[in-house]
């Protein structure tokens, strides 16, 4: 065993990193926010190593009273479904230090503590063992993105920062009354110990609903989704790969971690929306993105339509479905980051998002074109790639929750084949765009390294999709027995 | 002898004011008087701990428990915060620094006492010393109209307030024969249901709203705090409606305890209206301390939600609230009145975190805080008074509570949007005084230490 609280040196180094930042300075940010990232993988690190696989119970689980008055334990743990995300977001922040390097040229230093900052808040959201704790960071991590979208972002930035606050907030506040309403209810915040509590249905069902409110908003799920498109298409690279990366998964975590366990009985009322939203939003966000003449709001759009697939599968309820959409997060998380930052490194030389602007980009950047393309085959669902996985889980789960439903999401993954395959088509095929003549467009090394992490696990997820799947098992299983005990037969069926 | 002890912090108080009244004609500068002024209110504060006071004393009139002691800490931390704050205002509005400061002191003795009354009339003696004080506090800078009109409207609204308060202690007093808050519970409990006793409660539980500004009698606080200096505009904020809420919670839950249902029905009613109202009007405003004002507004009603629910629990949510609410505020218009000239409307925030980016970082947790965003004081707090209605089953009031957060979060973050989001107009603000600093300082400690550490607070927040 490890002699350190592995989860709470990696929550809160990425915090000690941020205020050292705006201590030193512009000139050595960049170089420290670099070495914090590194060094809270590092300290990570026995997380994974030290993981039993085979139990569905909390690991490095940490608990220190912290409010008694409100019978608050500062408590920290994971298992198989948080571990994941915490590796995601400790990779993800190295990558957006590193493609931030050159990106950011005002005000450096407030730039990587924002950053920092956003790390803690993701670490510790996955972390918490407690909804106190997970409220707390959930609206950690809201401020610093207000900023980062607000400072470093497009034309439009302050709009669309003010419109991701106001709609996450809106969402929030009413979580914060359900988890009062709960705090009476259970005399405890702690997850494990309520999942055991079976309220009466129609106080499952309000609470849903409060929670719903903030999960859905995060997700996003549709109809609520209109702020993601100006978020992602505002932010800078960086904050576009946190907030495709990240942020979106704590809606869909919130509702493994809460709405099922918590309110399975509410289910018996929500089951049938939820499924119709999902499929909503992969349909309806596909056709979007189908539209879309921008790159970064193209891969925002194609964003609500995965996220689709990841509310469809958790709302399955059945151990393909929930282990798919937890590993179409991953690979979300990993692929869209990756576009995301894709889309990044060519604006730093074009300084334009207009698909029409681009074309014939593989003769002017063959080696940043083959990771294009790299990308774009993972996203579409090609077999030996990462996505594919996922997605097959997901839609086999959905299969066997309602046949229509899957073939719905089929139909979802045709779309999102086409507006790939057209929107590389559209940049990297064909002849040299004029207007990009004479631009040194090919990405150099640092680049290199920031694309390739990315690579590698595509690849490894790709080819053995156990690495990811054999930490969901336990706890999946887990979680639909809590759910499926429910004394109310789940409506649908085969 | 041993009541005399009750009193020390308010005599020392009180020495002080007469002191400076005494060599008020020589003094032209301000920062000897204020140095006077925080030194007087540390060693009433030291005073307040020094040896123990008895629970009660002259005949049952005045409290010394630890009620009276948490807000005796209040009131002379925001004293000495308002002092810190006003010295620059002080010398550049010519006011003359003698008065000035003997008037923040006798002040500072009515909110004191209030906190301490057990009586009916000797808190409505403290009470109009405080508003008496604060009517001429807000309207001593002669020069301005809108000093004189905002000291005006105060005036006249403040004298209707204090005969509808009195009107209910005739009440009261009519009914149960007394006015000590024990006999009053007493002779409340043989009357239950008497219609004279419930408009008295109504209407004592009314001239209080006034004191906090809570919906429908806070017309004057926008004006009175435009009007005023900067300086008195925090003070009045964070230390008066501190006194209003100490004199309600103990007039409530003492006085008045065998007619909760009655005055929790007022208190939903001025909660709700309060919070909507402060959060919506709030939107439309374009001057900072109009802004401020209304924000008040509205956290006069969060700060009642505590107080409905009649328990010991509540009434400390309520405490706690009073006092998160005057440090963010003291913060806040801290870094109005250290921005001085250039810090009264928003649009004197653009780009602030460019000129001066540690005002802004300061700006930003307080505004963070008066919103409830963890981890803040202000979010604490707040989650301490909604933990409260929650309890009593009020789920509707705490939804349109934590909903009307996310509009006030409206327009205090766009303050934050101009600070960091937009380019700086006009030319970088000078250097902050250092008392200013300090000021600053203590009140962002408040804030972040009460956020991470709740409990650190919460057990000095003893219910009456």
């Amino acid at each position: 065993m490890t002699t350190y609280p592995v989860l709470t040196a990696t929550t809160f180094l990425p915090l000690v990193g941020a205020v050292v930042i705006l201590l030193t300075g512009d000139r050595l940010a960049r170089w420290i926010a670099l070495g914090t990232t590194l060094l809270t993988l590092a300290v990570s690190l026995p997380l994974y190593f030290g993981f039993d696989k085979t139990s569905g119970a909390l690991q490095f689980v940490e608990a220190v009273p912290w409010i008694p008055s409100w019978n608050v334990v500062y408590g920290m743990g994971v298992d198989g479904i948080s571990l994941p995300f915490i590796f995601l977001s400790v990779v993800l922040s190295i990558l957006c230090v590193s493609v931030s390097w050159i990106a950011i040229e005002t005000r450096v230093r407030d730039f990587y503590a924002a950053l920092l900052l956003t790390e803690t808040a993701m670490v510790g959201l996955f972390a918490a063992t407690n909804l106190f704790l997970f409220y707390i960071f959930w609206e950690l991590m809201i401020v610093p993105m207000f900023l980062l979208i607000g400072v470093w972002g497009g034309p439009s930035r302050v709009y669309a920062s003010v419109k991701f606050l106001l709609f996450t907030l809106a969402g929030s506040v009413l979580m914060l009354v359900g988890l009062i309403v709960l705090l009476y209810a259970g005399g405890t915040l702690e997850f494990r110990a309520l999942a055991g509590l079976r309220l009466s249905v129609s106080a499952q069902a309000w609470l849903f609903l409060a929670f719903l409110a903030a999960f859905a908003v995060k997700v996003p799920m549709f109809p609520v989704h209109t702020w993601l498109p100006d978020a992602h298409t505002e932010a800078p690279t960086a904050g576009s790969v946190i907030l495709a990366g990240i942020l979106l998964k704590m809606g869909a975590y919130g509702f493994l971690r809460i709405s099922l366990p918590l309110f399975p009985d509410a289910l018996e009322i929500f089951l049938a929306p939820m499924l119709a939203l999902s499929v909503a939003a992969i349909v309806y966000g596909a056709y979007v993105t189908l539209a879309q003449t921008d790159v970064k709001r193209l891969i925002a759009y194609s964003s609500v339509s995965h996220m689709g697939f990841v509310t469809l599968g958790i709302f399955s309820l059945n151990q393909n479905g929930i282990e798919g959409a937890i590993l179409q997060m991953v690979n979300h998380g990993i692929l869209t980051g990756a576009l995301f930052l894709a889309v990044g490194i060519i604006y730093e030389r074009t300084h334009t998002r207009e698909i029409a602007a681009y074309g014939g980009l593989f003769k002017a950047a063959p080696i940043y074109t083959t990771f294009l393309a790299f990308f774009c085959l993972a996203a579409i669902g090609f077999p030996g790639l990462n996505a594919f996985a996922s997605e097959f889980l997901i839609v086999s789960g959905a299969f066997t929750r309602w046949f229509g439903l899957g073939i719905m999401a089929v139909w979802g993954v045709a779309l999102g084949t086409t507006y790939i395959v057209w929107l590389y088509y559209r940049v990297a095929l064909g002849e040299v765009n004029p207007g990009l003549r004479g631009m040194r467009l090919e990405i150099n090394a640092r680049e290199v390294a920031t694309l390739l992490p990315l690579v590698v696990m595509a690849i490894v997820i790709g080819l053995y999709p156990e690495s990811v799947l054999g930490f969901l098992r336990a706890p999946v299983a887990q979680l639909l027995e809590i759910v499926t005990t429910s004394p109310i037969e789940l409506a649908g069926g085969m | 002898m041993s009541d005399v002890l009750l009193l020390v912090p308010e005599i020392v108080l009180v020495a002080a004011a007469l002191g400076l009244l005494l060599v008020a004609r020589r003094l032209e500068r301000a920062r000897a008087a204020a140095t006077l002024v925080v030194l007087t209110a540390g060693a009433a504060m030291a005073a307040g701990f020094a040896w123990p006071s008895p629970e009660a004393g002259f005949g049952g009139i005045l409290a010394g428990d630890g009620y009276a002691r948490f807000f005796d800490v209040l009131f002379l931390a925001t004293l000495a915060t308002s002092t810190l704050l006003s010295i620059r205002h002080v010398d550049s509005d010519r006011v003359r620094p003698g008065e000035f400061y003997a008037l923040l002191l006798l002040a500072a003795t009515g909110m004191l006492l209030a906190a301490s009354a057990m009586d009916l009339i000797v808190l409505y003696l403290s009470l109009e010393l405080m508003t008496l004080c604060s009517y001429v506090l807000v309207g001593i800078t002669r020069e301005k109209k809108a000093s004189i009109e905002g000291a005006v409207k105060y005036f006249l609204l403040g004298s209707f307030a204090s005969a509808i308060l009195l009107y209910g202690i005739a009440l009261t007093y009519g009914i149960t024969g007394a006015t000590g808050f024990t006999s009053i519970a007493s002779g409340a409990t043989e009357n239950t249901g008497n219609p004279l006793l419930l408009s008295g409660v109504v209407l004592v539980v009314l001239g209080l709203a006034f004191k906090i500004a809570a919906v429908p009698f806070h017309a004057w606080a926008p004006d009175a705090y435009q009007g005023a200096s900067a300086p008195v505009a925090a003070f009045l904020a964070s230390g008066s409606k501190a006194a209003g809420l100490a004199a309600l919670v103990r007039v409530c839950m003492v006085g008045f305890a065998p007619e909760h249902g009655l005055w929790s029905n007022v208190l939903i009613a001025l909660a709700a209206m309060s919070i909507l109202l402060g959060s919506l009007v709030a939107l439309s405003q374009t001057n900072m301390k109009r802004l401020l004002a209304y924000s008040s507004i509205s956290h006069a009603g969060y700060a009642l939600l505590g107080l409905i629910a009649g328990t010991p629990d509540g009434a400390s949510a309520t405490m706690m609230y009073s006092f998160v609410y005057a440090f963010m505020t003291l913060g806040a218009f801290g870094i109005v009145i250290a921005l001085d000239r250039r810090g009264e409307n928003l649009s004197d925030y653009h780009g602030l975190a460019r000129t001066n980016p540690g005002a802004a970082a300061l700006m930003f947790l307080f505004l963070l805080s008066l919103t409830g965003i963890p981890p803040t004081a202000g979010f604490a707090a707040k989650f301490a008074v909604i933990l409260s209605v929650v309890g009593q089953g009020h789920v509707g009031l705490a939804v349109l509570a934590v909903l009307c957060s996310v509009i006030s979060a409206f327009f205090y973050l766009r303050i934050a949007v101009y600070m960091y989001m937009t380019d700086p107009e006009g030319e970088a603000p000078g250097r902050f005084p250092s008392t200013v600093s300090a000021a600053l300082l203590v009140a962002a400690l408040v804030t972040i230490i009460g956020g991470v550490l709740p409990d650190t607070l919460a057990a000095w927040t003893v219910p009456p």
